[in-house]
């Protein structure tokens, strides 16, 4: 299939569905990844981390710093509440696209 | 023979050790990690972020025991890790630059004789008297250069019959 044509979509939407991992409760960048790892939206820490960043400062997400057993403290991420909130819109923006899309095939369309 | 060089990494506790040119490879991927994020406002966050994890990664690598690392084994982790991509950052500094470089035109409408002064004007937002003055200021000491210039233009620009048109021209270039 010619998933190159959708490489632009798929950009787009990663912050979406990172606000959707991080809306389950805590979680570290290697889980967002590793939930990601099995889909189109596989991603690297290299793409990962600038985008985290970002949406902190755009004040979507939240981290606390974790002890950890291994090496040194993690951050944990969580949604603010204007990340819970741009995650809903997003999600009935989603609905409404794909009711669109389904709805623009359909014969009964036409004129 | 290879030199050893003992490193850390974003906060681990392990002092690593890489052969040299394991070392020179991480180096220069975490200079241009550096370099591209250069417009990222958390860029040096950002970073430690990506030395913990290459960290990390070496360290499950190593299991418990600290033995030289090489260079295969570096360019795997930072193969795992991938290229920076500062794209959003960039993306909104390029959003945040206020215009983008626009198209000099000839504007017939004033023009006094072909409306490359009146071009010049909207385009640098200096006033038309102004960039006459200095036209003819800097005629007359140059024996006349900016009128080569000016007959040159004259027929390089693209012509605008007014200003509004100009406006929408650019609209259409960008």
């Amino acid at each position: 299939m010619d998933f190159d044509k959708f490489n632009t979509l798929r950009k787009g939407l990663l912050e979406f569905l990172i606000l959707g991992i991080v809306s389950s409760g805590r979680v570290y960048a290697a889980d967002m990844m590793q939930r990601l790892s099995k889909t189109d939206f596989a991603t690297q820490e290299g793409t990962l981390y600038p985008l985290l960043s970002k949406m902190r400062r755009d004040q979507l997400l939240d981290y606390e710093w974790q002890e950890s057993e291994t090496g040194p403290p993690r951050k944990y991420y969580k949604l603010t509440s204007s990340g819970r909130k741009q995650l809903t819109e997003f999600r009935e923006y989603w609905e409404s696209l794909t009711g669109l899309i389904d709805e623009l095939g359909k014969p009964s369309c036409k004129k | 023979m290879q030199k050893v060089i003992q490193i850390s990494l974003g906060g681990h506790a392990l002092m690593f050790q890489l052969e040299e040119d394991a070392y020179s490879a991480l180096q220069s991927y975490l200079e241009r990690a550096r370099t591209r994020l250069n417009r990222d406002p958390d860029r040096d966050e950002v970073l430690r972020d990506l030395e913990q994890s290459i960290g990390e990664k070496l360290v499950n690598l190593l299991h418990s025991g600290n033995r030289v690392i090489n260079r295969r084994e570096v360019d795997a982790v930072l193969e795992q890790v991938g290229t920076v991509d500062a794209g959003n950052a960039e993306a909104a500094a390029a959003n945040a630059r206020p215009e983008r470089p626009r198209r000099l035109c000839r504007i017939q409408e004033g023009q006094w004789v072909a409306g490359v002064c009146q071009g010049l004007a909207a385009y640098s937002s200096i006033s038309v008297e102004w960039v006459r003055t200095i036209f003819l200021a800097v005629s007359i000491p140059t024996g006349g250069l900016p009128i080569l210039a000016y007959i040159v233009l004259m027929f390089v620009l693209p012509v605008a019959r007014n200003h509004d048109e100009y406006v929408a021209m650019q609209s259409r270039a960008t």
